[in-house]
């Protein structure tokens, strides 16, 4: 074996140490939140934080979701995750369509200001959140939306089209304007031509724009806390209440289960999606 | 049916004028080339009959309904487009179908033209392929599928050729002109090759600038092309353009340091005009090795200088010069044998098809 093998073989025996090293650090806390939400409160307050637990108990799990007190009631994440459900999905099912329409139009049936228009809109990719928070709370107030649900799906699909618009402008853009011009000679109007020759080449977009706002809208808090009422919680600011609530001592295991029952959705939708959502992202950059 | 008149059309881009005021006359089942360098306007043109681009001012005539502002599909229209822009998600046979399902043909009706459609462009073991999985000939085939399974008043061809390597473009060439001859729909068609415009064409339009240079048959445009930019632009070698002084009713030819007398037709008209210089425009192939049953007054005998010699198979360009500029003459490939060993050639110069040009604006001078 020569010399530079040798050398060769260790560089790499290195690299995956390391990587195995930066994996086990970045992964160390969703393993105590595993492992701790199934111990009993006795062996979280007597053992070691990284022990496995002695027996699988469930019983957090079952607490966190449904009997643990978020504030004043105690329902559980339960009532919070439906919530959530009822804002994320309108939510996101709409800035996707939107977007998709304003980047087909931006892309493909360009008209004067059409590019001041989506330079504007790219600008609401920039803008923090707390910038809009009061001005927001009094549109909603004046639409009579104020801690309602249609209310943070508004705000969440203003907020989304920005983004939604820019991933299907920049997808859109690279289907040649000729297949527009054939579809309107075949006598398609502007729907049709959507319809039958866009969207069935969008799915790796869609799955793009789906899990960005899926993501992004489940995970959201500022909006939530702020423009939600006592019934129309998202499951982001039940958690922070059911964390900030103790009777007696700190129940770390239900803490620990209501937060990955918090985080599950997400993970769902990227070990479904996920490599689709790679995919959409690049294909731009491959010609078809 | 389906006759085209376009009348004094222009369109502008901002402050740049694309066309400036073209009529056209094209009659029905005419197949008609608009030819031209590359941002000439032949495809602006094109669109606008198309009606994918507004025009600024100016009338579009279909079959007499003046179709100026009417909609792409109002106004009985298919296209081939360079790039075919098949719908890459539909199979081959959607993709032909798209348009009469659009129009809300019947069900059984689309069926049986999608049926003669595919079997008269052979492409019937390909109907339930995506267009990815087909090569570019193949792509060209159900390209004009699409275009003929509407049977429009007119259809239009923009460069639909040009993305086809050498062999297949003749080929097809060959089927689309076998093609209109079956139909006999009218064909407006855009190329910048002047061979497929000679090849193709009832009328050619020649355009630059923005304007119709000459609207004429392919035999009016290579033997009496309206000027320079015509003359240069057809034809393939090109034509030689020799700067000749004119001496009485005859032009002057200086080769390899001696000077000859050529004979020509008109030359009384350039005497009349006063002219002292004139462009002597001669195509390569009236300038060829001695051909002994050629004979008249009109027939030149002078040597020449070879530089370079291109063997094109059926026959040889001799490159030479005279009056300081190069010329191309086309010989036989023996004579080109001999012309390249021994460096030069005697040809024989047949002046009765030459034309003549202004030396400035190159505008005719004789017709």
């Amino acid at each position: 074996m020569s010399a530079s093998t040798t050398s060769h073989r260790l560089y790499k025996a290195l690299f995956i140490t390391l990587l195995l090293v930066f994996a086990l650090v970045y992964l160390a806390p969703l393993y105590v939140m595993l492992t701790t939400s199934f111990k009993g409160i006795e062996e979280i307050r007597n053992g070691n934080i990284l022990a496995l637990p002695t027996t699988l108990n469930g019983s957090a799990w079952s607490k966190a979701w449904s009997s643990a007190c978020t504030g004043g009631d105690c329902y559980g994440l339960a009532p919070y995750f439906w919530n959530s459900m009822r804002i994320v999905l309108p939510a996101v099912f709409i800035s996707t369509v939107i977007g998709a329409l304003n980047g087909y139009v931006l892309s493909q049936w360009r008209f004067t200001g059409s590019n001041f228009l989506f330079g504007a809109l790219l600008f609401g990719c920039f803008i923090p959140f707390q910038v809009i928070l009061l001005p927001m709370a009094k549109l909603l107030a004046w639409l009579g939306l104020a801690n309602t649900v249609p209310g943070l799906v508004l705000v969440h699909v203003i907020y989304g089209v920005a983004f939604t618009t820019l991933f299907f402008r920049n997808y859109y853009v690279g289907i040649p304007t000729e297949l527009v011009r054939a579809a309107r000679l075949d006598g398609a109007g502007f729907f049709a031509i959507f319809r039958h020759v866009f969207l069935p080449l969008s799915a790796p977009i869609i799955v793009v724009s789906i899990i960005w706002q899926f993501t992004q809208i489940w995970n959201d808090f500022l909006f939530g806390v702020v423009y939600s009422g006592p019934g129309t919680q998202p499951i982001t600011v039940a958690l922070n209440n059911l964390v900030n609530t103790t009777m007696g001592g700190k129940e770390y295991n239900v803490d620990m289960a209501a937060a990955v029952i918090a985080a599950l959705p997400t993970l769902v939708v990227y070990l479904v999606a996920g490599k689709y959502f790679v995919r959409g992202l690049t294909a731009g950059a491959v010609k078809g | 049916m389906g006759s085209i008149k376009i009348q004094q059309l222009t369109k502008s881009f901002g402050d740049t004028e694309v066309l400036k005021g073209i009529d056209l006359d094209i009659k029905d089942g005419e197949f008609l080339i608009l030819v031209g360098p590359s941002g000439c306007g032949k495809s602006t043109l094109m669109n606008s009959i198309a009606g994918l681009e507004d025009v600024s001012s100016g009338d579009i005539l279909i079959d007499g309904d003046n179709v100026t502002d009417l909609s792409p599909k109002e106004r009985d229209i298919a296209m081939v487009f360079q790039s075919y822009a098949l719908y890459p998600t539909m199979s081959v046979s959607r993709n032909i179908s798209f348009g009469l399902e659009m129009r809300k043909v019947p069900k059984a009706e689309i069926a049986k033209t999608v049926a003669d459609v595919s079997q008269l462009l052979q492409i019937e073991h390909l109907l339930d392929r995506k267009p990815s999985a087909l090569s570019g000939g193949q792509r060209q085939r159900v390209a004009m599928g699409r275009a003929l399974a509407r049977n429009p008043r007119v259809f239009l061809f923009d460069e639909p050729l040009s993305n086809l390597d050498a062999k297949l473009r003749v080929e097809m060439r060959t089927e689309i002109k076998k093609l209109h001859k079956r139909l006999g729909t009218t064909i407006v068609y855009v190329t910048h090759d002047q061979v497929e415009a000679m090849t193709l064409a009832d009328r050619i339009a020649v355009m630059k600038d923005g304007q119709v240079q000459q609207f004429g048959t392919p035999y009016e445009i290579y033997n009496n092309p309206a000027n320079r930019f015509v003359a240069d632009f057809m034809g393939s070698p090109p034509m030689n353009f020799i700067e000749c002084v004119v001496l009485d009713d005859k032009l002057v030819i200086e080769s390899q340091g001696e000077k000859f007398e050529l004979h020509i037709n008109h030359g009384e008209r350039l005497k009349q005009a006063g002219v002292e210089t004139v462009i002597l425009g001669i195509r390569p192939e009236m300038i060829t090795e001695p051909k002994p049953h050629v004979e008249g007054a009109l027939v030149h005998s002078i040597p020449m200088q070879v530089d370079v010699t291109e063997p094109m198979g059926p026959d040889t360009i001799a490159f030479g010069q005279w009056n300081g500029t190069e010329i191309q003459a086309r010989l036989s490939p023996e004579a080109g044998v001999e012309a390249q060993a021994t460096g030069h050639v005697k040809v024989q110069v047949d002046t009765s098809k030459a034309v003549f040009f202004d030396a400035f604006s190159g505008a005719r001078l004789d017709a």
